[in-house]
């Protein structure tokens, strides 16, 4: 059993943090989005473009920094296509994403063979990894030090966005406003709130923070660009906002109970013979557990006027006596 | 009867072919951008996805067998969507039918014939009971079933890969598979060197089985109308839990069928990687073919044709990337959804034709 | 007095529906009343102050505010003239706070960032000026109906309202926030506000408004002062019609209970009483109406009599057997038939083909079922000869239906409904929206039914309908039967008093209202 109690150390925190990030990026934008009242459901589509794009401009522009504002700015267009489509053509919003996701999916591979060399995966010695930062107070810290410093700028952007969207979906004006867009949309376009504009403003910005965790991946940490390199994430990320309910600091703990999992499951892999995958569908599984308690929780609500009417009608009929109407 | 029904087909065709036609033309505008030829594409396109070379060489059996799960979860999608669920878990109950025909076909042993049988029964068994999970937390609960199906496909994907990797793992192989199913459990193929075989005619089957199945029997009358009008239903008396359940029952049956055919008749066994997203082109036939069975059938064996051609032609012959395919595949979907580009360019194509009928039945001129 | 608000010759036409909603309507409120627009559903009262509000544009005619000729395109241009409208159903967000939902869109803030204490602060102060005490803290979703009514009245005053348009207001309300409103509103008109609600509930007319206007069919009726007109009236002005012809009946010969209702009381979907201890039997062979203003609980009497919702109190037996448990399709089997409010999006559906829309009801019989399979010659037979039997000239069997016109429709239904021999029909709001030939057929279908025997509850809001076709009539007023009179002597004063919520007993012109 000592095999197993070692799993659990330092760089396990680590890696799921690192694993995380990705995760929370996309998983913020896709909240941002639910909160607004548009599913997006592309965000697989939107990390995989910023993987791309950001590899391949931090190559050609020499800076992988560089690299990652393309891919964010790559992943915002994106958004603002998906916008477009949807209010002006109403297209279906699932739809929409699947042929987005396909679409990616298979673009970037065929760019990459028609301009880079018909390869699986495309790496370039030239393209510099995006460094890791030590934070020198921080670092000293007991116990917690090591988890706070030692990662690279993708991953304190993640953490400073989540503070970020906080503070602006919950103290701030705007986004008082895009919430209520989300909640109750003729609420807040009787009041005179441009509720088209503020859901594209929550896809554009979702695209950019997807194009980041894409880029995350190929620029910060395997510095190669491969066929469906984001494995699945953007799917994560869906469920991971549903599971924080789509509040900032609940997307936060579910992505890193995502990245733990994942972290985990490696780790499990290399030490022990248990199997992995088990571990991985957990979150999945807590995921469809939030989601049945939520309708659960809705249901009970409608019924609950029925019910306390049906009480009221027996403590009625017992108080009074039974006198029927000629 | 004539000109109505004609109508009917001409609402139903119009766009989505519409939309295949602008993709294949955004198809030649990428080409031209790669210095490719153009025209020469087009050829070796359609003959490499749909034509026959030498004798008895025809690629396009290669494309009816690639057609083949694509038309099973499509199907699988038609029934779901017919009786207004939005399950897109196809992709999970694919990959648990082929688990679990894999599993059967070389843990228990029987005579041919009765063999893929039983498997197929037991695939269409789990891929059901997995589709039921999402029906009843919809039905009992009121649990959205698009993002319930979306979890529980994750969680397939995952099952089944762990089954894969300890289980189910033949001895010594380094990338994890299951062993070999037993022959007396291989679906027959028609050709040889060629997997096109058995599993094809039993989609054709399910084509024709479900078709009837919506339109013919009560059951699918009921989920019809439970599925495009609720309130009528239930004024009606039509039971619409019951129905939602039977749909999504029959719905995980065709996709686990798709999975256990894809095991038995083409890899026979089961292996990491296996799902290579079947499902999700499923739903995509679906969506493009109109939600209708012959609809699936058509657009599965387009596609397929497409990717292969992509493939075998585009790749082979002309050194452009076989992603091509799947692109054009992706912005063909993107016109049908917003059909309404393509609605204003037909009412004005439909009132000049109008305007020209009635002129000349008018009598020319005035 | 200037008029603080001057609407001539309004006219609005909408072609989704092909309703002429507003007909050349004037409208004229003076500043500082309480103005009361009265009229059945449909009447085109909310499309008249939707165009108000700036929601809809009008086709043609003239808008004054205050005697100044203005356009209103936009819900921003109609709060700029001061005009604020509390919506019938409520535009509030229900996870926010009270404050946070009056200051909407204009959040008092420091570069975008928000202070709750101040806005909170501030709609104290807001709500103390009028006298109308909010939580600002409270969530709107924990509030009762009448407290977030309140906050959507805070809304517009907030917003510098001088005109106020109340949509329903009293709709969702209970008896206590009823009269709390009334007080509310009284309170403002004092204090120079001038207030417009619409509404079909005459008790609150006469109780809180200077002059009501009333609307029928699109049409401006007539304005009257409150204190010189009555209730029985104003309901004759809302639902009268030009006189249909008298239907052959023939006399009563009554026999069997059929339907006993007993006790029933259900709940709304707000958890009120929408009907409330209510008992009334029905005899085969009878025509019964329930009549009455509708919004009184109508709907949910006849969705619990169909089974399309569950009974929350006492008990619906059908022919002795005890039926409030079983299904729809239970009731069908025994014989009941169902003609509903709505044949659009209930009684048919329009995206199927008349054949599909004709079996519904019987899809499981041996005659159209074998073995889970239709029988598609004789669901076809079954289509050819409710054609024939009803005329529906415009249908063919194996076609849809979504191009019949509305009396058409209500044809098939009414062939669908009554082809199976019912020996019970609902009838609810049979004649809604048809043509005067439409409108006869089914009169007189319905009279052949209950000649053959069958019972038939005729649920309606025209007065005249209900003396033409019954019997019996049960007048309906807040869930109860407010009085039972008999078709051949019942006069129209009776009528009106029992459908404003009078009693029998108060045959004067200006009956006693309770405070």
């Amino acid at each position: 059993m000592e095999g197993f109690f070692s799993v659990f150390t330092v760089e396990l925190l680590q890696s799921s943090i690192r694993l995380a990030t990705p995760i929370l990026l996309a998983a913020l934008g896709g909240a941002l989005c639910n909160q607004a009242g548009v599913l997006n459901l592309a965000l697989e589509a939107k990390m995989l473009l910023g993987a791309f794009v950001g590899i391949v401009a931090a190559f050609y522009l020499g800076n992988s920094y560089l690299g990652l504002l393309v891919a964010m700015a790559a992943g915002a267009t994106l958004g603002l296509l998906f916008a477009f489509l949807y209010h002006k053509y109403k297209v279906d919003l699932v739809i929409l994403a699947i042929a987005f996701n396909l679409i990616i999916a298979e673009l970037t591979v065929f760019v990459m063979r028609a301009m880079l060399g018909n390869v699986g995966s495309w790496s370039d010695p030239s393209i510099q990894r995006i460094p890791n930062i030590t934070l020198p107070l921080i670092e000293k810290i007991p116990v917690i030090g090591p988890l706070l410093s030692g990662y690279n700028i993708i991953v304190y952007f993640s953490w400073l966005a989540t503070v970020v969207m906080f503070i602006v979906l919950y103290k701030m004006r705007r986004g008082r406003h895009l919430r209520a867009v989300g909640e109750a949309k003729g609420a807040a376009e009787t009041v005179g709130i441009n509720a088209v504009l503020l859901q594209t403003v929550a896809l554009v910005i979702a695209g950019a923070l997807c194009g980041l965790g894409g880029a995350f991946l190929s620029i910060g940490h395997l510095k190669l660009f491969t066929r469906n390199m984001t494995a699945g994430r953007g799917w994560v990320a869906i469920a991971a906002a549903m599971f924080g309910m789509n509040h900032p600091f609940g997307v936060f703990l579910a992505s890193m109970f995502f990245g733990f999992a994942d972290a985990f499951a490696v780790r499990v892999q290399a030490v022990t013979d248990l199997p992995p995958n088990l571990v991985k569908l957990l979150p999945y599984l807590a995921t469809l557990i939030v989601l049945t308690a939520i309708a659960l929780r809705t249901k009970l609500a409608l019924s609950m006027a029925r019910r306390r009417f049906r009480a009221q009608l027996r403590t009625e009929e017992a108080t009074m006596p039974a006198e029927k109407p000629a | 009867m004539n000109d109505p029904t004609f109508k009917k087909i001409q609402d139903a065709v119009l766009v989505p072919l519409l939309a295949i036609l602008s993709g294949l033309v955004l198809m030649g505008i990428l080409i031209l951008f790669l210095k490719k030829p153009v025209f020469e594409s087009y050829y070796v396109l359609f003959t490499k996805g749909f034509g026959c070379e030498a004798y008895g060489n025809c690629v396009f059996i290669s494309t009816l067998e690639r057609a083949t799960p694509i038309i099973l979860t499509g199907l699988s999608a038609v029934v779901a969507f017919r009786s207004g669920l939005f399950s897109i878990g196809q992709e999970g109950q694919y990959l648990f039918g082929a688990a679990a025909a894999a599993w059967l076909g070389y843990a228990i042993h029987l005579p041919p014939i009765i063999h893929p049988i039983v498997l197929m029964l037991a695939a269409m068994l789990i891929g059901a009971a997995y589709a039921w999970i999402p029906g009843i937390l919809k039905v009992k609960i009121g649990v959205n079933v698009l993002l319930a199906t979306i979890m529980l496909n994750s969680i397939a994907m995952l099952v089944v890969e762990y089954l894969v990797q300890f289980p189910m793992r033949a001895e010594k192989s380094t990338t994890a598979h299951s062993p070999v199913i037993d022959e007396s459990a291989w679906l027959v193929s028609f050709l040889p060197g060629s997997k096109w075989g058995v599993g094809f005619v039993i989609a054709v089957i399910a084509v024709v089985a479900v078709t009837i199945y919506l339109w013919r029997t009560k059951y699918g009358y009921e989920q019809r109308m439970a599925g495009q009008s609720g309130r009528f239903a239930l004024y009606g008396g039509i039971r619409s839990d019951r129905s939602a359940i039977r749909a999504m029952l029959i719905s995980g049956a065709l996709a686990g069928l798709a999975g256990g055919i894809e095991v038995m008749g083409v890899h026979h066994r089961i292996m990491t990687g296996f799902s290579t997203g079947l499902g999700f082109d499923g739903l995509t036939a679906a969506i493009l073919g109109g939600v209708h069975p012959v609809g699936v059938f058509i657009v599965a064996i387009l596609f397929s044709g497409l990717k292969l051609g992509a493939q075998l032609g585009l790749q082979l012959k002309l050194g452009i990337p076989r992603e091509l395919g799947g692109t054009i595949i992706g912005f063909i979907i993107l016109f049908v959804a917003a059909g309404s580009l393509f609605q204003s360019g037909i009412t004005r194509v439909r009132a000049l034709l109008d305007k020209r009928q009635a002129r000349r039945v008018n009598g020319e001129g005035d | 007095m200037t008029l603080a608000v001057e609407m001539k010759g309004m006219t609005k036409f909408f072609p989704s529906t092909g309703v002429l909603a507003n007909d050349h309507v004037d409208f004229s409120v003076e500043q500082g009343e309480v103005h009361a627009l009265v009229g059945e559903n449909g009447a085109g009262k909310t499309t008249l102050m939707n165009i108000l509000y700036g929601l809809i544009k009008a086709d043609s005619g003239e808008v004054l505010i205050d005697g100044h000729p203005t356009h209103i395109g936009h819900p921003d241009d109609a709060i700029r003239h001061g005009i604020g409208m509390v919506h019938q159903h409520f535009k509030l967000v229900p996870s926010f706070t009270v404050a946070e939902n009056i200051l909407l869109g204009m959040e008092p803030n420091r570069l975008g960032f928000l202070n709750q204490t101040s806005e909170n602060k501030q709609v104290e102060e807001l709500a103390q000026s009028y006298n109308l005490p909010v939580d600002p803290a409270a969530r709107i979703r924990d509030l009762p109906v009448g407290m977030q009514q309140r906050v959507e009245i805070l809304k517009v005053l907030e917003r510098k309202a001088k005109i106020l348009v109340l949509d329903e207001p009293t709709a969702v309300l209970t008896p206590q926030e009823v009269n709390e409103l009334i007080m509310v509103i009284r309170g403002l008109s004092a204090q120079g506000y001038t207030i417009i609600f619409i509404t079909h509930k005459l008790v609150e007319v006469m109780m809180v408004a200077d002059r009501v206007s009333v609307m029928r069919g699109g049409k401006m009726v007539g304005t009257k002062k409150v204190s010189e007109t009555s209730i029985p009236e104003l309901a004759s002005m809302m639902v009268g019609r030009e006189v249909l012809l008298k239907v052959d009946k023939k006399p009563i010969q009554r026999g069997e209970v059929v339907l006993e209702v007993r006790d029933i009381s259900v709940a709304d979907v707000n958890g009120l009483a929408a009907v409330s201890h209510m008992s009334f039997q029905v005899h085969q062979g009878e025509i019964v109406a329930v009549a009455g203003v509708s919004g009184n609980g109508q709907t949910e009497l006849v969705e619990v009599i169909s089974g399309m919702n569950t009974l929350d109190g006492g008990e619906i037996l059908f022919k002795g057997i005890p039926v409030h448990e079983t299904s729809v399709g239970e009731r069908r089997e025994m014989g009941l038939a169902h003609i509903p409010e709505d044949r659009m999006v209930v009684g048919l559906n329009l995206q199927t083909t008349l054949d599909e829309n004709l079996i519904v009801s019987r899809y499981n019989h041996p005659e159209f079922t074998r073995y889970g399979f239709l029988l598609m010659k004789n669901i076809d037979a079954l289509a050819r000869q409710v054609v024939n039997a009803f005329s529906i000239s415009a249908a063919r069997p194996g076609e849809g239906i979504s191009m019949l016109s509305g009396g058409n429709l209500q044809k098939v239904v009414v062939g669908r409904e009554l082809s199976g021999n019912p020996s019970f029909i609902i009838a609810n709001q049979p004649t809604r929206g048809l043509d005067v030939g439409s409108i006869e057929f089914v009169h007189k279908t319905l009279i052949e039914e209950r000649n053959k025997g069958a019972s038939v509850l005729l649920v309606s809001v025209e007065l005249e309908e209900a003396l033409a076709l019954a019997d019996r009539i049960l007048v309906i007023y807040r869930g109860k039967i407010q009085g039972e009179l008999d078709a051949a002597t019942a006069t129209d004063e009776q009528l009106g008093i029992l459908m404003a919520g009078g009693t029998l007993d108060d045959l004067q012109p200006h009956p006693e209202v309770q405070p």
